[in-house]
């Protein structure tokens, strides 16, 4: 039995379906129509513990219902999440109390007051004694370098500095399940790398188990090793982030410079040829050719005054991956 | 409790942050409200009694209506405006703490302003009995303390079924004000001057005639039965039926989503 156990769950919500413009706002006022949306369908899968698990799929996936299911606000209408043996929804005030969960779009602090005081009313809701809750109050201020960020009112934080605060309220508790719905989003570079490297670092002392949503593939290759991608409600892909590369092609974009003209390449490994000004972009495939080769074999066509390579972001794998799954 | 103080304390502090905001807000929900007490003293001015009433008796009743209401507005406000916590998704938080939801609901908003109104209801409410001069006794007493801790729960009561229509429709819908305002209204009279369908309508319906009729009989000496003096109990029921329901809301959201 793993920590996190999904077993074929699912979930439709009733949407009220309502043409534009006010007459049909009227209309629909007095009689709805009511369409079903599956937003997660059959979705299987296991997480063991102190696992760190990148959840990703474009917008509209069922991302947001499966952490909901995950974190006990939402019931599936089928299937069987177990979660520490015990049920979510229905285990709620026991569950959650071993929980933290961030939501980037939401917050959970207060606006108008500083941060250490929306600490100070987590330590009561989650009954925490005084000595714990203050040594690991500065423990996470440290880590996450809130030092003077948490005596100011949140309203006046900039967004990175209320995102830190945000991850250290939903710790407070040292939680054993960390779920994390883009906790990235809007944050400038210096602040993404202080949230990465705290994720990482709690994920290693505390052995929490994280779960990860975000649209940010640098996340996901700096902290998670396996991924789990969905779309139209359904597991597409659950597996490491090296096998994904090797399975759906691992590219890779040379940049030459040169005054020759290239007529035919017919080499195996090279995926597509582009003319620009003053040269040419190559798609190759590593998995078929090293670069070396392939800058061997351009020696031989033409003389080569400059190179780039710029490895195939994951960025680029997701899309593709998108479109072969039409999603 | 303790993190319900914290609440109040901490809701104190972020309204501190907008001192001015405050004051003006404060004073003049406290001048607009006392154009309700001018209107009653104006038709008082022009008639003697309504259907055997006096002025200070229909203040009395008043005030313990807007007494309850401005309670249930300063300390409760969270679960008034809960169609705001489902709407914008802070709902979604509080399910996420290992605390009982409608404590949390409670702990969500405290709406100091309204303080204004509740001080005002205990001036009149004090005028009112000064110039009643009514020959007080034990019983009598008991008896106002009763009704004016029942008008608190009713009012918790209707909030409380409102909010739990929330999780059906999203929305708190007009309908909450029929028995709100609109019931709040009429209720603010001693319900013997309407004809008898509201009296059955706030009896059985909504209890207010519990609250602020039958009790109030018994003060004034116009009933005599001992009875009357825990007649305002009756809105404890209320408030059991109004508490469940909105466990069962609470149910029917986690199993539906928003």
């Amino acid at each position: 039995m793993s920590f996190i156990n999904v077993e074929n769950i699912s979930k439709t919500f009733k949407v009220a379906q309502r043409k534009s413009g006010l007459k049909a706002t009227l209309k629909s006022f007095f009689k709805r129509k009511y369409f079903y949306i599956e937003a997660v369908k059959n979705i299987s899968f296991q997480i063991e513990k102190g696992d760190i698990v990148g959840y990703i799929g474009p917008n509209g996936a069922g991302k947001s219902t499966t952490i909901k299911m995950l974190s006990g606000i939402l019931l599936p209408d089928q299937g069987k999440i177990e979660i520490n043996n015990m049920i979510p929804a229905l285990d709620r005030q026991k569950y959650v109390a071993n929980i933290g969960v961030v939501f980037g779009q939401r917050s959970q602090l207060w606006w108008d007051l500083p941060a250490l005081d929306s600490f100070d009313l987590l330590k009561n809701i989650y009954k925490l004694k005084d000595d714990q809750y203050q040594k690991t109050i500065q423990e996470l201020i440290g880590l996450l370098e809130l030092d003077n960020i948490v005596q100011i009112p949140v309203r006046q934080l900039s967004l990175g500095q209320r995102m830190r605060c945000e991850i250290a309220a939903s710790l407070i508790h040292n939680p054993s399940i960390l779920f994390l719905d883009e906790p990235t989003i809007g944050l400038d570079a210096t602040s993404k790398q202080i949230v990465r490297n705290f994720i990482k670092r709690i994920n290693k002392e505390r052995k929490t188990t994280i779960i990860l949503t975000t649209h940010d593939m640098n996340d996901i290759e700096a902290l998670a090793k396996r991924i789990i991608l969905i779309g139209k409600g359904q597991v597409l892909y659950d597996g490491t982030i090296k096998h994904l590369k090797q399975k759906y092609g691992n590219y890779c974009n040379v940049i030459v410079t040169t005054k020759n003209i290239l007529k035919t390449t017919n080499k195996k490994g090279i995926i597509s040829k582009e003319k620009i000004t003053d040269g040419y972009i190559f798609k190759i495939d590593i998995n078929q050719i090293t670069v070396s080769e392939f800058l061997k074999y351009l020696a031989t066509k033409v003389k080569v005054d400059d190179v780039e390579i710029n490895n195939e972001s994951i960025d680029d794998l997701i899309i593709k991956l998108y479109k072969e799954f039409e999603i | 409790m303790t993190l319900y103080l914290q609440s109040l304390k901490m809701h104190f502090k972020s309204l501190l942050e907008y001192k001015s905001s405050f004051i003006i807000g404060f004073l003049s929900q406290f001048l607009v409200f006392f154009t309700y007490y001018f209107i009653i003293i104006a038709l008082f001015d022009k008639f003697d009694n309504v259907k055997g009433f006096t002025l200070y008796e229909v203040l009395l009743t008043f005030a313990i209506i807007q007494f309850g209401y401005a309670f249930n507005e300063v300390f409760a406000r969270g679960i008034d405006k809960f169609d705001r916590l489902i709407i914008n998704g802070s709902f979604d938080l509080l399910l996420l703490r290992p605390q009982k939801i409608l404590l949390q609901v409670l702990c969500s908003e405290i709406n100091y302003i309204k303080l204004s109104r509740l001080l005002q209801a205990i001036i009149v409410l004090i005028i009112a009995i000064v110039n009643l001069n009514l020959d007080w006794n034990i019983y009598k007493i008991i008896t106002l303390i009763l009704m004016l801790i029942s008008s608190i729960i009713i009012f918790l009561a209707i909030f409380l079924l409102m909010a739990s229509y929330c999780f059906l429709t999203v929305q708190g819908l007009e309908v909450r004000n029929v028995f709100t305002d609109g019931g709040k209204n009429l209720a603010q009279y001693p319900i013997g001057i309407f004809n008898k369908y509201f009296v059955i309508i706030f009896t059985f319906i909504i209890p207010y005639a519990f609250v602020n009729y039958y009790p109030l009989l018994f003060i004034l000496g116009r009933l005599e039965n001992k009875i009357l003096i825990f007649s305002p109990l009756v809105v404890l029921l209320y408030l059991f039926i109004s508490f469940k329901t909105f466990k069962w809301g609470m149910k029917k959201y986690t199993s539906t989503g928003s």
